[in-house]
C-alpha cells in the first residue's frame, strides 16, 4: 500500500462516514432539521460548482446566484407552464443552465480579475430584472408558485424526502466533480489558473477551459436552483438577490477554494450561521453575522480544508507508517 | 487535537439545534398550553425592506402590555395565558420566508402565524399554511388577494384596507369632484404600484377611465424620476397620483419642485402620506409643493400633534416608553403593529377558554370590534360571511403646513360584490 | 433638441453623485489591487454620523461636514489597520471577503444605531433652479458636479505635487523597494484608506439630499460607481469620474429614448453596453493595458 493510496483511503473513509451520517441523520433528529439539511445539500451542490470556477480555475464570480435563478426558473416554468414532472426538470435545468454558463463564459473570456468580477456582478443584478421584465414567461414580480413538495414514499416525511433527494443528487454531483477534477480536465483547469503562459505553451486552449469552467459551474448551480425551486415551491426575483451570490462565494471561500470536501463545511456555515447570528440578537442580525464571518476568515483564512491540510501531515505520516511497515516486512 | 476540537464543535452545534427541537412541546393544540399561547411571524429585519422592522416590535410591545396587566376577566394575558410572539427575519426573500415559516410551524409549534409581512413572501407560504391548516392571519400587506381568495385559502386573511380599495376611493372622489381632471400616475413598477393603478381604474369606472392621460413607472431602486416627471408634465397632467414607497415619493416631490411644476391636485398613497414623509418632502421641495396633497388613513398618526390628547395615543406612548424606550414613537409602524396586536388579542379572547385553531379562525372571521384605540374613531374591525376584509374604512386627509385636515366622512371601501 | 440636452444634463447630475465614490474605489484599487466592496457603506455610515451631528447635537451644516470628513479619515485608516491588514498576507480574495464582511456589518450597524427609517439630510446648496434655453438645471446638481470635479483635481494634485502623494504612489507600485527606501508602506496604505473614506463621505453627503438617507441608499450608487471605475480604467482617477458621467448620461438617454425596453432593463442594458466596451477596450477608457498575451 503506497502512502498515496493510504491517504486516499483515509479520505474516502471520511467521506463514507459523512455519507453514513447523511443517511442516518434524517431519522435521528427533529423533522424540521431535515428541511434545513436539504438546504445545506442545495448550497453544497452550488458551491461545488463555484469552487470549480473560482477555486480550480481562478475566475472570480460574484454572480453565481444568477445561475441558481436560471435553474430555478427553468424548473418553475417547465413544471407550471408545461406540466413537466418536477423531478425530470432537475437534469434539464442543469443542462440548460450549463449552456447558459457556456454562453456567458465566451464573452467573459476577455475579462479577468476585477473586470470579470464586475461582469459577474452585473449578471447577478441583471438576471432578476430580466425575470421581472418578461412577466408573461416568468410571472414577473409575483413569480411562480409550484406545487408543494410531498414525499412519494409513505415511510418518509416530506422533509426527509427532500433531504434524501438533495443529498442523493449532491452525492452524484460530488462524485462527478471529484472524477472531473482528478483527471485531465482538473489538471487543465488548474494549469489555466496557476500558470497560464505555461499552459498555453503546452498546447492547452485557454478559451476552451475558461469557458468550460463557467459551463460546469453554471450546470451545478442550475441543478441546485432546480432543487431549491422544488423545496421552496416558489420562485420570484426577490428570491435571488445579489446577496445570494455573495453568500455562495462566502461559503466557497470558507470551505476552502480548491477543495471539494471543504464545500461541505462552507454549505453548513452559510445555512446555519446567519440564522444563529439572528438568534443572538435580532435587532442587528447582520452585524453579528458579519463579525462571525470576519472571525471565521481570520481563524481559517484558507478555509476549512486549508485547516485540515495543515493537519494533513498527520494523515500523510499515517500513510507512510503503513507503507514503511509493509516495506520492512517485505525486506525482512 | 485541533481537528478533534473542530469536529467536536461541529457535532455539538448540530446536536444542540436538534435536541432543542426535539424537546419542543407538541400539545393537543399546537402552541397552546395552560399558561402560554405561542404565535409567530416572519418580517424583514434586515435587507432593503428593513424599514418595516418596527412592526413586529410594536406588536410584541402590545403583547407585553397585555401579558403584564390584568384584563377584563381579572387575569393577566388572555384568559390567563401569556402571549409568546416569536418572529424571524426573512429579509423579504421568499425562500427564507418559507424556511422560517416552516420552522415556526414544525419546530416552534406556533398556534398561529400572525402579521407576516410582504405580499410575495406571504404568497410563498399561503399554500403551505393552508395545507397544514395553520391560521395565517392579519398578513401585513395591502394586496387584495388576502381577502379576495378566501375560498381558496380559508386559513388566510389580511388586516388593513387594501391598496385597490384606497385607490378606488381616490377614483370615486375624482369622479365626484374633479370630473374633468387630467390624471397622471407615477407608480412603482411592482405589484404594489400596479395594485394601486387597478384600484384607481376601478374607482373611476369605465366612463371616467379615460381621464388618465399618462402613466409612468419607475423601479424602486432608481435614483432619479426626472424623465417620468417631465413626461407627465408634458402630457398636460393637472391631477397627479403618486403610488410609491416613501423614498421615491419624496424624490417625486423634490423633482417636481426642481422643474417648477405643481399640479393642481396631488394624491399620494397612504404608506408614504404620513406626517414624517410629507415633512421630509416639505424640507426638500418646499411647503408650496407638498401642501394640499391628499391621502387617506385609518390609524392615528403618532407624528400628527392633533392626537396628542387622545386616550389611544396616550396608551400608545405609554407602551412605547415602557417596552420600546429607544424606539422613535413618532414612527407610525410601531402603532400599526400595536393596532394589529390589539385585533389579535380580541380574536384570541373570542376564541374561547380553550382556543383551537378552528375556534380562532371562527373568531377572526366573525368579528365586529369598535374598540381598537389605535384606529381612527369610528373604524370598525369587521368580518363576516363574504366579508374578508377586517378593516375597510378610510378617511381622506389633506396636508397643509405640517397638519392633516380630514375631510369628507369615513368611507367604507369594502369591495362591492364580495 | 432641448429635450436631448435636458436628458444629458440630468445624466451629468446623476453621474456627479457616483463620481466621487468611483474615485474612492480607484484610490483603493491603485494602492491595494482590490475593490473595496464596503466603500459605499463607509460613505453611508459617515453620512449618518453627519446627520446625527446636525440633528441630535445641533451642529451647523459645514461644521458637521468637515468634522465628519475628519472622522471618516480616522475611521478609514482604522478599518485598514484592524480589518484589512490581518488578511493582506493571505490572498486578495481574503481581503475582498473582508470588505464584504465589513459591508454587512456597517449596513446592519447603521440600521441598529439610527433605525432604518428614511431620513431627511439637508443640502448646503441653494435649492434654486436655472433655466437656459428651455433646459432646467438645478443649482444643487451643478454644485454636486462641481464637487466631484474638485475632488478629482485635489486628488490629482495631491498625488502629483506632494511628497506624501509621491510616497503613497511608490508604496502602491513597489512596496518592497519603498520599504528599502525607508517609506512606511503600511502607514501609506492606511492613509490611502483614510482618504478613500473621506471621498466616500463626500459622495454620501452629496447624494443624500437627492436620494434620501437610509442604510441602503449607497448600495445602488456603489454598483454604478464600480461600473464607472471599471469603465474609466480601474487605476485612473480621471477615468473614474469621466466614466461616472458617461454612465450617468447613458442611463438617462436610455430611459428617455429606449422606453420600449422598460424600466427594469435599464440597468442590465447599461451594464451590457459597458461590458461590450470592455471587450473592445479591456482596460477601460483611460486604463493602461498590461500586456499579458496568452
Amino acid at each position: 500500500m503506497t502512502p498515496r493510496l493510504a491517504s486516499v483511503a483515509v479520505r474516502a473513509a471520511a467521506v463514507a462516514a459523512v455519507a453514513a451520517l447523511v443517511v442516518l441523520l434524517p431519522h435521528a433528529f427533529d423533522d424540521f432539521l431535515n428541511y434545513r439539511f436539504a438546504f445545506v445539500g442545495i448550497y453544497f451542490i452550488a458551491i461545488i460548482g463555484l469552487n470549480v470556477l473560482t477555486g480550480y480555475n481562478g475566475q472570480i464570480s460574484l454572480g453565481h446566484g444568477a445561475f441558481l435563478a436560471f435553474g430555478a426558473y427553468t424548473t418553475a416554468i417547465l413544471s407550471t407552464n408545461y406540466g413537466v414532472g418536477e423531478y425530470w426538470t432537475i437534469p434539464i435545468a442543469g443542462v440548460v443552465t450549463g449552456l447558459f454558463g457556456l454562453a456567458f463564459g465566451l464573452p467573459a473570456l476577455r475579462l479577468s480579475g476585477v473586470y470579470l468580477a464586475l461582469a459577474t456582478f452585473g449578471l447577478a443584478v441583471s438576471i432578476v430584472l430580466v425575470a421581472k421584465r418578461f412577466e408573461g414567461f416568468t410571472g414577473g414580480g409575483g413569480g411562480k408558485t409550484l406545487t408543494l413538495p410531498s414525499s412519494p414514499f409513505g415511510a418518509l416525511s416530506t422533509n426527509e424526502w427532500l433531504s434524501y433527494l438533495t443529498w442523493g443528487v449532491a452525492g452524484l454531483m460530488f462524485v462527478a466533480a471529484w472524477l472531473l477534477t482528478r483527471g485531465r480536465l482538473g489538471r487543465s483547469l488548474r494549469a489555466v489558473r496557476e500558470a497560464p503562459i505555461a499552459a498555453v505553451s503546452s498546447g492547452l486552449s485557454l478559451a476552451r477551459y475558461k469557458t468550460l469552467a463557467f459551463g460546469i459551474a453554471a450546470a451545478y448551480a442550475g441543478v441546485a436552483g432546480s432543487l431549491l425551486a422544488i423545496a421552496v415551491a416558489y420562485v420570484n426575483p426577490d428570491t435571488f438577490p445579489v446577496s445570494l451570490s455573495i453568500l455562495l462565494l462566502t461559503g466557497a471561500v470558507l470551505g476552502g477554494l480548491g477543495s471539494l470536501e471543504g464545500m461541505l463545511f462552507g454549505a453548513l456555515f452559510i445555512e446555519f450561521v446567519p440564522k444563529w447570528a439572528e438568534s443572538i440578537d435580532n435587532r442587528a442580525p447582520s452585524v453579528i453575522y458579519g463579525l462571525i464571518l470576519l472571525g471565521a476568515l481570520f481563524v481559517i483564512p484558507s478555509g476549512a480544508s486549508g485547516l485540515l491540510q495543515r493537519l494533513a501531515p498527520s494523515l500523510k505520516s499515517a500513510g507512510e507508517r503503513l507503507y514503511s511497515r509493509h516495506n520492512s516486512r517485505v525486506q525482512a | 487535537m485541533r481537528r478533534v476540537l473542530l469536529a467536536a464543535g461541529a457535532v455539538a452545534a448540530v446536536a444542540g439545534v436538534a435536541i432543542a427541537g426535539a424537546f419542543a412541546r407538541t400539545a393537543a393544540t399546537p402552541g397552546v398550553t395552560s399558561r402560554l399561547v405561542t404565535i409567530g411571524g416572519t418580517f424583514p429585519l434586515s435587507g432593503p425592506a428593513s424599514s418595516y422592522a418596527p412592526i413586529p416590535v410594536g406588536m410584541k410591545a402590545y403583547f407585553s402590555y397585555v401579558n403584564a396587566r390584568k384584563g377584563p376577566d381579572g387575569l393577566r394575558g388572555v384568559g390567563g395565558r401569556q402571549i409568546v410572539f416569536k418572529y424571524y427575519d426573512d429579509g423579504y426573500n421568499p425562500a427564507n420566508t418559507v424556511q422560517r415559516t416552516r420552522q415556526l410551524v414544525e419546530q416552534d409549534h406556533v398556534f398561529a402565524l400572525v402579521g407576516g409581512l410582504g405580499t410575495e413572501p406571504q404568497e410563498a407560504v399561503v399554500a403551505y399554511a393552508n395545507q397544514q391548516k395553520v391560521p395565517q392571519i392579519y398578513v401585513s400587506s395591502g394586496a387584495t388577494e388576502w381577502g379576495a381568495n378566501h375560498d381558496k385559502y380559508p386559513w388566510t386573511i389580511g388586516w388593513q384596507p387594501d391598496y385597490q380599495a384606497e385607490a378606488a376611493l381616490y377614483g370615486r372622489y375624482i369622479v365626484s369632484n374633479l370630473p374633468n381632471a387630467k390624471i397622471g400616475v407615477i407608480y412603482q413598477n411592482d405589484s404594489y404600484g400596479k395594485d394601486y393603478i387597478a384600484g384607481l381604474e376601478a374607482g373611476l369606472g369605465p366612463a371616467h377611465k379615460s381621464q388618465i392621460v399618462a402613466t409612468r413607472g419607475f423601479e424602486v431602486t432608481d435614483t432619479s424620476v426626472l424623465s417620468q416627471v417631465i413626461d407627465l408634465r408634458k402630457a398636460g397632467v393637472d391631477t397627479l397620483m403618486i403610488f410609491g414607497t416613501p423614498s421615491p415619493t419624496i424624490r417625486t416631490y423634490a423633482t417636481m419642485a426642481k422643474i417648477g411644476w405643481k399640479p393642481a391636485n396631488i394624491f399620494v398613497n397612504s404608506v408614504s402620506g404620513t406626517a414624517t414623509f410629507l415633512g421630509i418632502a416639505t424640507s426638500l421641495a418646499g411647503a408650496a409643493e407638498v401642501n394640499d396633497s391628499i391621502t387617506t388613513y385609518y390609524t392615528k398618526d403618532p407624528a400628527n400633534p392633533a392626537w396628542d390628547n387622545d386616550a389611544g395615543m396616550k396608551l400608545y406612548r405609554q407602551i412605547m416608553a415602557k417596552y420600546v424606550p429607544s424606539g422613535d414613537a413618532k414612527n407610525g409602524l410601531y402603532l400599526y403593529g400595536m393596532a394589529k396586536a390589539y385585533t389579535f388579542v380580541q380574536a384570541l379572547r373570542a376564541a374561547g377558554k380553550n382556543p383551537t385553531r378552528e375556534s380562532l379562525m371562527n373568531a377572526v372571521l366573525n368579528m365586529n370590534d369598535k374598540t381598537n384605540p389605535f384606529l381612527l374613531p369610528g373604524v370598525v374591525t369587521k368580518t363576516g360571511k363574504n366579508d374578508y376584509f377586517p378593516i375597510s374604512q378610510q378617511r381622506l386627509l389633506r396636508w397643509n403646513n405640517g397638519l392633516f385636515t380630514p375631510f369628507g366622512s369615513l368611507v367604507d371601501t369594502r369591495p362591492k360584490g364580495l | 433638441m432641448t429635450d436631448f440636452i435636458q436628458h444629458v444634463v440630468v445624466g451629468l447630475a446623476n453621474g456627479g453623485i457616483y463620481a466621487t465614490l468611483a474615485l474612492a474605489l480607484v484610490l483603493i484599487h491603485r494602492a491595494t489591487g482590490i475593490i473595496n466592496f464596503a466603500q459605499g457603506e463607509m460613505g453611508m455610515f459617515a453620512t449618518f454620523v453627519a446627520w446625527a451631528l446636525i440633528s441630535h447635537h445641533g451642529f451647523p451644516y459645514w461644521g458637521a461636514f468637515f468634522l465628519t470628513l475628519a472622522i471618516a479619515f480616522l475611521g478609514g485608516a482604522a478599518v485598514h489597520q484592524v480589518v484589512i491588514r490581518p488578511f493582506e498576507h493571505v490572498s486578495e480574495l481574503a481581503v475582498v471577503m473582508a470588505t464584504i464582511a465589513l459591508l454587512v456589518i456597517l449596513n446592519g450597524l447603521a440600521g441598529w444605531i439610527w433605525t432604518p427609517e428614511v431620513k431627511f439630510f439637508e443640502s448646503p446648496f441653494p435649492q434654486k433652479v436655472l433655466h437656459a434655453g428651455g433646459v432646467v438645471m438645478s443649482v444643487q446638481d451643478l454644485c454636486v458636479i462641481g464637487v466631484s470635479v474638485a475632488c478629482v483635481l485635489l486628488v490629482f494634485l495631491f498625488f502629483r505635487l506632494t511628497t506624501l502623494g509621491l510616497m503613497m504612489r511608490a508604496s502602491a507600485l513597489r512596496p518592497g523597494t519603498s520599504r528599502l527606501l525607508g517609506i512606511r508602506v503600511n502607514l501609506m496604505l492606511s492613509i490611502g484608506w483614510g482618504l478613500a473614506a473621506v471621498l466616500s463621505a463626500v459622495s454620501g453627503m452629496m447624494a443624500a439630499p437627492t436620494v434620501q438617507l437610509d442604510p441602503n441608499f449607497m448600495l445602488l450608487i456603489l454598483t454604478y460607481a464600480f461600473a464607472a471605475a471599471v469603465l474609466g480604467g480601474i487605476d485612473s482617477p480621471v477615468g473614474s469620474v469621466v466614466g461616472a458621467f458617461v454612465i450617468g448620461i447613458g442611463i438617462s438617454l436610455l430611459s428617455a429614448y429606449a422606453r420600449f425596453i422598460g424600466t427594469e432593463l435599464q440597468l442590465p442594458v447599461a451594464l451590457a453596453v459597458l461590458l461590450l466596451v470592455l471587450v473592445v477596450r479591456p482596460a477601460g477608457l483611460f486604463g493602461r493595458v498590461v500586456v499579458r498575451r496568452v
